[in-house]
Order: C-alpha cells, then sequence, then structure tokens
C-alpha cells in the first residue's frame, strides 16, 4: 500500500511539474488573449456575447491566437490581482469585461506598455486602453416603434442595472421610438443595482407586469430571469447582447445583439502589426456592432416595414435617435429641433426624456 | 452495536494538535475529488493553490496584503467568541469603518495635509465601533440575538454604501458609475515596495495581535471577559460585569474590522466602491476558529488562508478551476474543523451488546 501511494505521489508531482512546463512552452509562440468576465459565461448574455466575438477571432486566425476566459469576477480589488496573473501568464491581449476592472486594468496598462487592453463601458483612455461601448440605443430606438404597436396598455417597462450613461441612453433611445408611433406611450424602470442577480431580476419585472406594463425590456441583465418571467404573464420582451428567444419562444420581440467580433478583430490584428493605439470606441449599427434579430411575427408587415427604413436611416447616419427636439422629464426643451445631441452627451447622459416616468436614482 | 459521543474528562492535547491537519488533509481530499468530477487536473489545482503563490514577489505581497486584515479582523472575533459573543457582523462593521474613513477624501478632495490619514483611521475605527455598538447595545438592553442582528445589520451596512455610492458621495466626474472619487496619495497609506500594493497598514494587524495578546494570555482583563461570557452569574458574584464582556468583544471587533476597512480604502482600492471587503469578515470568523481562538495559532490560520485566497485566484487563472470551488474549499476547511473539533472535548464510545452482557455476566 506504501509504496502504492509514494508511486502515485511521485507520478502526480511528475504531472505537475509537465504541466507546468508544458504552460510556460505554450506562451512562446501565439498571441494569448485574456478575457475577463464579471458573470458566469453562460449560454446567453454579455459575457457570453464577448465570448462569442473571441471566438470569431480565433476562428479566422487558428493557432496564432489562443483565447484564455476567466469568469465571473466580482468587480472588486481581487480583480486587479487576477489581471496581473493573466498577464504573468503570458496574455498581451486583455479585454476587461466589465466597467469596475478600470482602475486596476489602468494601472496594469501604465505598467504593461506592450500589452493592448480593450475595456467595456468606461470613460478612461490610455496609449494601450480603450473603452469601448455599444450604441445600444440605436437598437432599443427600433425596439420601441415595435412595443408601441403591440402594447395595449400603452406602458412599456424596463428591469435595469445601473443607471450609468449607456444604460440611461438605451432606456431614452427605447422611449423614443415607441413615442415616435404614439406619444401617449410611457415608461416605467426598476433599477436593481446588479449585472446578474436572477431573483432580483424576477421580481422587478413581476412588479412591473403588476403596474400594468405589458412590454418589458431586460436592460443589461446576464440572465434570462425578466424573459422567461414576461414569457409565463404573457407579455412582450426583448433583451441586449445575444439572443434569449429560447426562453420565451412566444412572447420574445426580438434582441438587440452585440457584435463584438469586427471590433475585436480590428484591435487584435492592430495589435499584432504593433499599431494598436487606446481610444474610446463607440459602436453602433455603422459599425456592424448592434444588430437587431429574431423579430417577433407579431409585428405587422407595415410596422416592419417602417422599421426597417429607420434601421437604414440610423446605419447610414442619416436618422439620429437623440435628433431633436428632446424634452426632458421635467418638460424642458434640451435640443431644438433640427438640431442633434452632441455625442458627450449622450455618453455622459444622466437625465431621461419625456415619457419616462421613473426618476434617475439619486 | 450503537455509537456514543462520551465527554472527555480533559480535554486532549493530542487531538487539539491534530485537529488543524486532519481538517486541512480532509478538505484537500474531499476538494480533489469534487475536481476529478469536474474534470479538472488536481494536481495541477493543488500545485497552483499551494506553491504557486510563492512563486514570486509580487505574489508574496499580495499573500501579506490579505494576510493583515484576515489577522486583524480574526484576533478581534476570537476575543468575543472566547467569550460566547457570536458577532459574525464584521463585514458589516468592516463596510461601515470603510464608509466612515472615506468620508475625509470624500468632503475634502483638494486636500494635501499630513492629517488625512490618521483622521481615516479614526474615523474607520469609530465607524466600526459604532455600528458594533448597536449590536451590544440590543443585546445587553433588550436581551437582542447578536448573531442575528449583527448579521442583519451588515445588510443595512451594504445599503448605506450603495445609497452613498449611488447619490451624494458619486464621483461628479464619474459618468454616474456608483464609486468616489479616487484618493489623494496623502490619503493612501504608503506602498512597501514599488510597484506592489503590500503596505504600511500591515503593520496595525500586528500591533494589535501583540496587544491582543499580552491582553487575553497575561493579564487578569482577558479571563474576566471569559467569566462574563462563560458563566455570567458567576462573574456577577465575583464581581466581573457581563455585560462588559458584551460590549467590549462588540467593540473590540468593530474597532478591528473598521480599522481594516479603512486600510483597503486608503490601500489597494484607493476610492469607495461597490465591494471594498473581499469577505474578510466572513473568512475572519474561520480564520479565528481554525487557529483554536488563539492569538498565535490564528497568525498561522491567517496566513494559511491567505495562501489559499491568493492560490485560488492563481488556479482560477492557470488550472481554469471556477472560482466557486475556492470557496466550497474554505466551506469544507471550516466544516471540517468544526467537525474534528469535537473529538478534543468528546470521545466515541462504541458498545457491543455482546461485550456488556459479558461484563455482566462476569461480575
Amino acid at each position: 500500500m506504501k509504496s502504492i501511494l509514494k508511486s502515485l505521489a511521485k507520478l502526480s508531482l511528475a504531472a505537475t511539474l509537465a504541466g507546468v512546463f508544458a504552460h510556460s512552452a505554450a506562451t512562446a509562440e501565439p498571441l494569448e488573449i485574456g478575457l475577463l468576465t464579471p458573470s458566469p459565461l453562460a449560454d446567453v448574455g454579455w459575457s457570453k456575447a464577448l465570448a462569442d466575438g473571441l471566438d470569431k477571432v480565433k476562428a479566422k486566425h487558428g493557432d496564432k491566437v489562443k483565447i484564455n476566459l476567466v469568469e465571473n469576477i466580482q468587480e472588486g480589488p481581487d480583480a486587479e490581482r487576477i489581471m496581473n496573473k493573466m498577464v504573468g501568464d503570458g496574455n498581451k491581449f486583455l479585454v476587461l469585461g466589465s466597467f469596475g476592472y478600470m482602475n486596476g486594468g489602468l494601472k496594469l496598462a501604465k505598467r504593461n506598455p506592450n500589452l493592448s487592453f480593450v475595456h467595456a463601458s468606461g470613460y478612461k483612455v490610455a496609449k494601450n486602453f480603450s473603452p469601448f461601448t455599444a450604441k445600444y440605443f440605436e437598437g432599443a430606438y427600433l425596439m420601441g416603434m415595435a412595443a408601441a404597436e403591440l402594447t395595449k396598455t400603452k406602458k412599456l417597462g424596463v428591469v435595469s442595472a445601473f443607471a450609468i450613461p449607456e444604460l440611461i441612453s438605451t432606456i431614452n433611445g427605447f422611449a423614443l421610438g415607441a413615442r415616435s408611433i404614439d406619444p401617449e406611450i410611457t415608461v416605467d424602470v426598476v433599477w436593481i443595482n446588479s449585472w446578474f442577480d436572477p431573483a432580483k431580476a424576477r421580481d422587478s419585472a413581476k412588479a412591473l407586469i403588476a403596474g400594468g406594463s405589458d412590454v418589458l425590456f431586460s436592460n443589461a441583465q446576464d440572465t434570462p430571469s425578466v424573459v422567461s418571467v414576461a414569457e409565463e404573464a404573457g407579455v412582450y420582451v426583448y433583451n441586449l447582447n445575444s439572443s434569449m428567444k429560447e426562453y420565451a419562444p412566444k412572447k420574445y420581440l426580438g434582441v438587440v445583439k452585440t457584435d463584438w467580433a469586427p471590433f475585436f478583430m480590428a484591435s487584435v490584428e492592430a495589435h499584432l502589426a504593433g499599431k494598436f493605439k487606446g481610444q474610446n470606441q463607440w459602436l453602433g449599427m455603422k459599425e456592424d456592432t448592434v444588430v437587431v434579430e429574431d423579430w417577433s411575427s407579431d409585428i405587422s408587415a407595415d410596422m416592419m416595414a417602417k422599421i426597417k427604413a429607420t434601421e437604414a436611416a440610423i446605419a447610414s447616419g442619416e436618422k439620429h435617435v437623440y435628433d431633436g427636439p428632446l424634452v426632458n422629464q421635467e418638460g424642458k426643451e434640451v435640443v431644438a429641433a433640427g438640431k442633434r445631441l452632441v455625442d458627450g452627451a449622450i455618453l455622459g447622459m444622466n437625465w431621461h426624456v419625456q415619457g419616462v416616468n421613473s426618476p434617475l436614482p439619486k | 452495536m450503537h455509537i456514543k459521543f462520551e465527554r472527555r474528562i480533559e480535554y486532549s492535547k493530542k487531538v487539539l494538535l491534530a485537529v488543524p491537519v486532519i481538517t486541512i488533509g480532509l478538505s484537500i481530499l474531499v476538494s480533489s475529488i469534487l475536481l476529478t468530477i469536474l474534470g479538472k487536473s488536481v494536481p495541477l489545482t493543488m500545485y497552483s493553490f499551494f506553491i504557486a503563490p510563492f512563486e514570486n514577489f509580487y505574489s508574496i505581497t499580495e499573500i501579506f496584503l490579505k494576510f493583515g486584515p484576515l489577522l486583524l479582523i480574526a484576533q478581534a472575533l476570537a476575543v468575543g467568541f472566547r467569550a460566547k459573543v457570536w458577532n459574525i457582523g464584521a463585514e458589516g462593521q468592516m463596510i461601515m469603518g470603510a464608509v466612515a474613513a472615506s468620508a475625509v477624501p470624500v468632503y475634502l478632495v483638494e486636500s494635501t495635509s499630513i492629517f488625512l490619514l490618521p483622521a481615516m483611521l479614526a474615523l474607520g475605527a469609530l465607524g466600526g465601533m459604532g455600528w458594533a455598538a448597536i449590536a451590544a447595545f440590543l443585546r445587553t438592553r433588550f436581551n437582542a440575538n447578536e448573531i442575528l442582528v449583527t448579521l442583519m445589520l451588515t445588510s443595512i451596512a451594504l445599503q448605506i454604501l450603495y445609497y452613498l455610492l449611488l447619490g451624494p458621495w458619486k464621483d461628479p466626474m464619474g459618468f454616474n458609475f456608483p464609486q468616489s472619487v479616487m484618493f489623494q496619495d496623502e490619503a493612501l497609506f504608503t506602498p512597501l515596495f514599488q510597484g506592489t500594493r503590500l503596505n504600511t497598514s500591515i503593520i496595525i494587524p500586528i500591533l494589535f495581535t501583540i496587544a491582543v495578546w499580552i491582553f487575553m494570555e497575561k493579564r487578569f482583563g482577558g479571563f474576566k471577559l471569559e467569566v462574563g461570557g462563560l458563566a455570567p452569574n458567576a462573574a456577577t458574584y465575583a464581581g466581573f460585569s457581563a455585560k462588559g464582556a458584551v460590549w467590549s468583544s462588540l467593540l473590540l471587533a468593530g474597532f478591528a474590522a473598521g480599522l481594516a476597512g479603512m486600510s483597503e480604502v486608503a490601500g489597494p482600492i484607493a476610492q469607495l466602491q461597490r465591494s471594498i471587503t473581499s469577505g474578510y469578515g466572513y473568512s475572519a470568523i474561520i480564520v479565528a476558529y481554525l487557529g483554536a481562538l488563539h492569538p498565535l495559532g490564528i497568525i498561522f490560520a491567517a496566513f494559511f488562508l491567505a495562501v489559499i485566497q491568493i492560490g485560488g485566484d492563481v488556479a482560477l487563472v492557470s488550472a481554469d478551476v471556477p472560482i466557486s470551488a475556492v470557496h466550497v474549499f474554505q466551506g469544507l476547511l471550516l466544516v471540517f474543523y468544526l467537525a474534528t473539533y469535537t473529538f478534543v472535548n468528546y470521545r466515541l464510545r462504541i458498545h457491543r451488546p455482546g461485550v456488556l452482557q459479558s461484563a455482566k455476566v462476569s461480575s
């Protein structure tokens, strides 16, 4: 017995060493790309969309790149050490999948000028550190048009993560789209202050339905909770990032999908060519990042034609969601007719348009 | 045949020493089985857990960065646990310490005064103590169970933190993100080594450990505290205060946890944000017990837990082990500790009916 144990111990030691050597040998060859996400890499949602984007990079570049995924990391002091370890393990291109990784990631970027970083939802830029954000409001506007046709109560409900400009501007886009069809429509918002809290998301969705909303929007929720509650209750629903149709086969309005592949591809290729340059990346329909699909068949052909025309106008830049006249919740005109809200004001948006009932959390 | 636990007349020293070894051994064994089921490499994971944290200097400084708050809080909790005051809300006291300390740099954004850090230390300690005092008051005045009160106060502390970050303390230039301004250098501890996060705050847990050790082992005060918790009536007869045991246990824990929270926001985080505790308030409970509630034992336990937490991060990145595996491992430690610790005071007696009968006959 003792000798068996001994040989087992030897074997495991050998395996350990082999593993370690194999690991360090492998780092010399391909470009290692590390992805850090705040929620589990489930079948759907934000983290999944990021991983999908990198999959396409892998598909194109094959053995030249290697993707390392580290999922479900809380946005706190430990994240910085984990990023550090990822760099230490040989990752040369990092995708930081949440705004809370910003300060730690930026420190790391400054210490490692030869590495490239892309960072989701943030606002700080460095030579080798690019924040990236999607213009979700472009897709949400189209969803608002569809919702306006299908709602009977004229009340739309949103379960939303954090009151950051990215999400606020998305809700405003939704409200503007709906009210472009029917100005009587109003929007209720519940802020749950979490990207991933299935129980809270469920409860909030139920509360919105009880309050009369008959189209729901799951805003930046990395769980299909809101979507499945809507299906059970028989109200329409849509979400961001990746399709959750399988959770609401009957009542799925569609998805405002993010396809990060074009952006990741360009960034990785820039890094490989030694030409990566940190800059604010704000990506929408024009860049093929925001893609709306899986449209519900309950939408009439007339409305669908209208939506498609608007989509083309937004993608070409002929129309902008934040074209005036824009009126805020207090009824004050913010942008006059014929004017367009400047980019900076959308990136830092901290007010709701008229028609959104709920105040912003203060 | 039936099995019975029999109380030992005197606790077994041999078992007491064996407890940590058996605990760690069983935890490794069970998590190895779980890892195998998950299809992960056990040797690589164990290597990541226990050896990789020592592989480079940065990683070693990170161990001590975690060691500090774990040691600080666990020492204070152990004093309370020995007096049978079950404060499991160190997490909340830590949050309130961090919040109170952050008031200084949040309101004095422009200040470069050398008094920023001392003021934050004082407010951090007071914040933690103030939060713990609520539980002490409710316990001594209304006999409210401090386990429930401290635990629930943690949820309230978290909500206060979230409120401040979404509202009055939000960085005005931070695009509505729920976090405060970055603190100025004068409001931060100085790093001990260039490029690391380990800073001068490490001195606090060390001084605190020495103080607790002297108090508990060498002074009459420690004895009074224990009697007050163990036998309130006896304490009253002897002229010690049972209420005093509750108050001093909780205030001590609040003091330590508050300082730990302050050291986090004035250290590696450098701002107030939503997650600041890294779960130290809960992990410290495991540390206190794993260290057998003894000041010296706690030093080793805190170091051990710091290593496996850093090791857990390594395993996550290098061995592709999910973060929950780290939490399971910590949970196993506590469960096996409690299970094996029973044998310090009890022994297992197996009664076989046959044996008993023959014994009767012979008598």
